[in-house]
C-alpha cells in the first residue's frame, strides 16, 4: 500500500503540521509518495522538510519513497534553482521531469538548500552567506552591516544544533522574500531541518528527572529555548540559543523550534502566532525557523 | 613581558584550511589548544590574543577560545590574558560568553586605552581605570585617588585581582605587565 502524502499548495512553516500529519503513525506503513503536482510555492523550511521526511524514511531503511514534481514549470525551475532535486535525487524515486539546476544566482535564494554534517559544513555556509547575503541584507532588507554578522553568527549558531545534538545530518537553506499577507514586507527566513534525535531525546539524560510528569517534546524545547539547557555538563554550554534570541530581540526577529510533537516559539509583536504548539503530529529530528523582518519599512 | 597572538594564524595553523572565520566549538577547541601550545612555548607571562584578522566569531567559538582559557589559567600562576584587534562583533560575542560566566578580561585598544569584556561591577570597572593611570600601588592610594574608603578600594582592587585583570601581590597592585 502506498501512503499518499499530499504537499501543501503553500508550504510553508504553517502549513508544515497538515504535512507531517499525512505521514500518520512514524515511521509509516508501506511506501510513501510525497505528491507535489499541486505545490505553488514553498518556503526553504517546507522544501528542506521534505528532504528530512526523505532522509529520516532512508535511515529507517524504509522503502526508498516517490516524490511527483510540481505541475508548474516555473514552481519547478524555482525548487530546482534552490538546490532542492539535487539533493531530493538521492532520497526520492522522482517522477516528472526535472529542470537542470540553473546556478542560484537570483537575489531571493541566499543560500541554496546546504547539507550540514558536520563542522566543516558550518565554516562553508557562513563564508558562502558572507559572500552573497551582505549587500542583501544590507540594502534590501535595512539591516545595518553589523547586523549582518550577527545574522551570521545567528546562523552558524542554528547549523551548530545539528552538528552537536542531531546525532545525523540535516539541511539548512536561506532565502529573502516578501511576506504579503502575514507582515507586508521584506523578509530573510533562515530555516534548519534535521532527522535526529530531537530535542527530548537529547536532553532526556539531563533533564527528565527535573521535569518528572511534565517531561516530553514540549518541555524539552522549553528547557533549551527559555532556560538554555543543554545535554552536556559544560557551563559553557547552550549559549547559541542564547545568542540568537539576543540577536532577534535586538531586529524584532522570530525563532520557531519544532521537535516531536512541539513547537515553541520567541513571537515578536508583528506575528500572532502561539507561543508554544504541542500535541501537534510527530515528525523525525527538529526544525529551526529564523525570520528577520525588514527594519523600518512601510508595509508593501 | 607581552607575547602577540595572532588568532587567525593560529586557525588556519590548527584547522589547516583557509577559514578566517572562528565558528563551531571543535575550531574553537581546536585553537584554544594552539594557543596555549604557543603560550607554554613561549612561556610569556602575558598574552595578548589579536583578533585583527579575524572575520567573525560566534557564541560557540568564543566561549571555547576566550571564555575556556580563561577558566583553564591556574589562578596562582603569573599568566595573564589581554585581547586586541577586536572589531564591535568581537566584542559582543566575547563579552556576551564572559558575562555567563562571571568572567572579564581586558582589550587592548588602538588609542592604547583599554577597555573590560564580561562581569565587572562599577566599583571595579572605575578602579581599573585608575589603576591604568596612576599605575602601582595599594588600596589606601586608590582610595585616597577615588576618595573611597579603603575597604571600598580594596574590595575593587580583589575583585580585578581575581578577575586577573590586575596583579596583586602582598597588599599591593599593578597594571599587567605590557
Amino acid at each position: 500500500m502506498t501512503r499518499v502524502v499530499e504537499v501543501p499548495t503553500y508550504f510553508d512553516d504553517r502549513a508544515f503540521d497538515h504535512f507531517a500529519a499525512a505521514f500518520g503513525d512514524w515511521p509509516p506503513e508501506g511506501k510513501v509518495l510525497l505528491d507535489a503536482r499541486g505545490a505553488k510555492w514553498a518556503s526553504p523550511y517546507g522544501l528542506i522538510t521534505m528532504l528530512t521526511a526523505g532522509q529520516a524514511l532512508a535511515e529507517l531503511d524504509c522503502e526508498k519513497p516517490l516524490l511527483t514534481v510540481p505541475d508548474s514549470a516555473e514552481v519547478r525551475r524555482y525548487w530546482a534553482r534552490t538546490g532542492f532535486f539535487h539533493h531530493a535525487a538521492d532520497l526520492f524515486e522522482i517522477h516528472g521531469t526535472v529542470p537542470r539546476a540553473a546556478p542560484a544566482t537570483e537575489s531571493d535564494v541566499l543560500l541554496s538548500i546546504t547539507p550540514v554534517r558536520a563542522s566543516h559544513d558550518v565554516h562553508e555556509v557562513v563564508g558562502l552567506i558572507q559572500e552573497r547575503a551582505g549587500h542583501i541584507l544590507s540594502g534590501k532588507l535595512g539591516i545595518g552591516a553589523k547586523a549582518t554578522l550577527g545574522f551570521t553568527m545567528a546562523l552558524s549558531e542554528a547549523c551548530q544544533n545539528i552538528v552537536e545534538h542531531a546525532g545525523t545530518g540535516g539541511w539548512v537553506a536561506v532565502h529573502a522574500y516578501t511576506w504579503r499577507k502575514r507582515l507586508g514586507r521584506r523578509v530573510v527566513v533562515i530555516a534548519v531541518s534535521d532527522a535526529g534525535v530531537g530535542f527530548r531525546r537529547s536532553l532526556e539524560t539531563s533533564q527528565a528527572n527535573q521535569f518528572g510528569d511534565r517531561w516530553g517534546d514540549a518541555s524539552a524545547l522549553e528547557a533549551a529555548l527559555i532556560q538554555g539547557v543543554s545535554r552536556f555538563r559544560d557551563p559553557g554550554r547552550g549559549q547559541g540559543l542564547a545568542g540568537i534570541k539576543r540577536y532577534l530581540s535586538r531586529w524584532q526577529g522570530k525563532i520557531s523550534i519544532r521537535s516531536g510533537t512541539a513547537r515553541l516559539s520567541i513571537v515578536p509583536s508583528w506575528d500572532d502566532d502561539v507561543p508554544l504548539a504541542d500535541h501537534l503530529p510527530y515528525f523525525p529530528g527538529s526544525q529551526v525557523q529564523i525570520v528577520i523582518p525588514q527594519q523600518d519599512a512601510q508595509p508593501e | 613581558m607581552i607575547h602577540t597572538i595572532p588568532v587567525d594564524r593560529v586557525l588556519r595553523e590548527t584547522v589547516a584550511t583557509p577559514y578566517r572565520n572562528l565558528v563551531t566549538r571543535p575550531t574553537g577547541v581546536a585553537v584554544r589548544q594552539g594557543i596555549t601550545q604557543r603560550m607554554d612555548a613561549i612561556g610569556c607571562s602575558t598574552a595578548a590574543l589579536d583578533f585583527s584578522s579575524v572575520g567573525l566569531i560566534d557564541f560557540s567559538c568564543a566561549d571555547e577560545v576566550v571564555a575556556k582559557l580563561l577558566l583553564g589559567t591556574d589562578p596562582t600562576s603569573d599568566r595573564y590574558l589581554l585581547l586586541m584587534g577586536l572589531e564591535d562583533h568581537h566584542a559582543e560575542a566575547i563579552d556576551h560568553v564572559l558575562g555567563h560566566h562571571s568572567l572579564a578580561v581586558a582589550v587592548i585598544q588602538l588609542t592604547g586605552d583599554q577597555l573590560l569584556l564580561g562581569r565587572v561591577g562599577q566599583d571595579a570597572r572605575i578602579a581599573f581605570s585608575h589603576i591604568l593611570a596612576l599605575g602601582p600601588g595599594d588600596p589606601a592610594d586608590l582610595a585616597g585617588a577615588l576618595r573611597w574608603t579603603i575597604k571600598r578600594a580594596a574590595n575593587a582592587v580583589q575583585a580585578l585581582a581575581l578577575l586577573r585583570l590586575v596583579v596583586a601581590h602582598s597588599g599591593r597592585y599593578r597594571p599587567l605587565p605590557l
